[in-house]
């Protein structure tokens, strides 16, 4: 583990303002609200590397995000959210703009949205490894351009502007996308059949 | 000769019909070329080429009970022959998406290079049926992970019928800084190279709104020189024209259910 020490990234749970939503409606939800706190985010997709993730926002602007990588889904019922706390070995998690990538591609999410008082995610947002450029998700993970442009004009001067790109995660990532081919050949197929197309398949 | 490209990208709003058109345009330098838009379910080609009044379409040659011949639905304008789609949902309806095959062919053996403006979205047969008819595909993407994860299933699609990846276009592109290690990246998943990132442009918006393609209405703006730019790196591929079009007709599909 780098960086801050890992007990500390821990964020209180909050309150439930909003469930069962997707990740587009979550994110603009959470913009016009101005919501302080964060967002569960948990793939339906049947992905193998679909992942529970957390994106934490100030005043609707996002600013933190984490991603589980592997152990502990479902598991986590507890008192808190924690970001990159508990057994699963260093390296099986992803941080920041590697979170987002890791949260994003094919797939409907579901998304639930909690309240927070501000001072409970100081620590989160003072975190570089976390940080996320403030359009990214609604870019990344919405598809969303125009909540991406409001989102940028209402951040502060000082949010993350750094050069890593949830996009080149994305692609580094190759098992991820060797699922996503996988996935996509074989909804071909099926469908081919369907549609009498099924002559036609190579 | 003759090839036929599907222009294709996964998802809406990356531009696709003015690439399409755009390729078209610098393409027609040196051939001949025809462009059909065959994204029936949602046609816009003919409000990018001043063609929303015209009177006969493809929509029209794809009713089973039209008398229209092929020709009927070709317009000539800046140096293309335009195959527009009517945006009737009647006709739509009503259409039989597997006479495209016998427009294609007949298209197919009149000109050198078809450029097929495939639907968004891969949902039914009619929005497929391009990726299976066409030699290759062009894949628009913008750079962000909703269009790259769209565009690799819109690959793997085409691929499953034997149509491989003549290329990538990074369309709408905000950074700069960034493309060039994101289109390197990228290339390791497309069959093509990326023929061209082209910048998010000002004048592609009021070419739209003009209803004119975006190298008629703007040719000095650095998007259409990435255009330019982008069909130079095709490396189209001869095809035997009567080959091509037996292949359109031959192949038999069973009637919507």
């Amino acid at each position: 583990m780098t960086g801050p020490g890992a007990a500390d990234l821990e964020i209180p749970r909050g309150r439930l303002v909003r469930s069962r939503v997707g990740v587009a409606s979550a994110l603009r939800a959470a913009f016009s609200r101005e919501l302080t706190g964060y967002a569960r985010i948990e793939p339906d997709s049947l992905l193998a590397d679909g992942e529970p993730g957390v994106i934490t926002f100030a005043e609707g602007v996002p600013r933190a995000a984490y991603c589980e990588r592997s152990a502990g889904r479902g598991e986590r019922g507890g008192d808190s959210h924690e970001l990159g706390r508990g057994d699963r070995p260093v390296g099986s998690d992803s941080r920041g703009v590697d979170a987002l990538a890791a949260l994003a591609g094919p797939g409907p999410c579901s998304v639930e949205l909690y309240e927070l008082p501000a001072d409970t995610l100081v620590t989160v947002h003072d975190a570089p490894e976390f940080s996320v450029p403030p359009g990214a998700p609604a870019e990344q993970l919405a598809d969303d351009p125009a909540l991406a442009d409001r989102t940028r004009e209402r951040a502060p001067d000082d949010a993350h502007d750094g050069d890593a790109s949830a996009l080149e995660s994305f692609l580094e990532d190759e098992e991820r996308i060797a699922a996503i081919q996988k996935e996509a050949r074989a909804e071909a197929e099926q469908r081919a059949e369907e549609w009498g197309l099924d002559g036609e398949l190579e | 000769m003759v090839e036929a490209l599907a222009v294709a990208s996964g998802k809406g709003g990356v531009g696709k019909t003015t690439s399409t058109l755009a390729l078209g345009m610098a393409l027609a330098d040196e051939y001949d070329v025809t462009v059909v838009d065959a994204d029936t379910g949602m046609a816009n080609l003919c409000f990018h080429t001043g063609l929303a009044d015209a009177d006969t379409t493809l929509q029209d040659l794809l009713l089973a009970d039209s008398n229209a011949a092929v020709e009927d639905a070709v317009y000539d304008r800046f140096g293309l022959s335009l195959v527009p789609c009517g945006t009737s949902l009647a006709a739509f309806r009503d259409a039989d998406p597997t006479r495209l095959r016998t427009v294609i062919a007949e298209l197919a053996a009149d000109t050198d290079v078809l450029l097929l403006d495939s639907a968004a979205a891969l949902g039914s047969q009619s929005a497929v049926l391009p990726l299976v008819l066409a030699d290759r595909t062009v894949v628009v993407l913008q750079p962000t992970i909703p269009s790259l994860s769209d565009g690799l299933k819109v690959q793997e699609y085409a691929r499953s019928y034997g149509t491989e990846t003549a290329g990538v276009l990074f369309n709408r592109v905000q950074d700069d800084a960034a493309i060039d290690r994101v289109a390197e990246q990228a290339e390791r998943y497309f069959g093509g190279p990326t023929l061209a990132t082209v910048p998010e442009s000002d004048a592609a918006r009021a070419a739209r709104r003009a209803g004119e393609p975006l190298l008629a209405y703007a040719p000095d703006a650095a998007a259409a020189t990435a255009y330019r730019r982008a069909a130079d790196g095709l490396d189209l591929q001869d095809g035997d024209e009567d080959a091509v079009a037996d292949r359109f007709r031959s192949a038999v599909i069973p009637e919507p259910p």
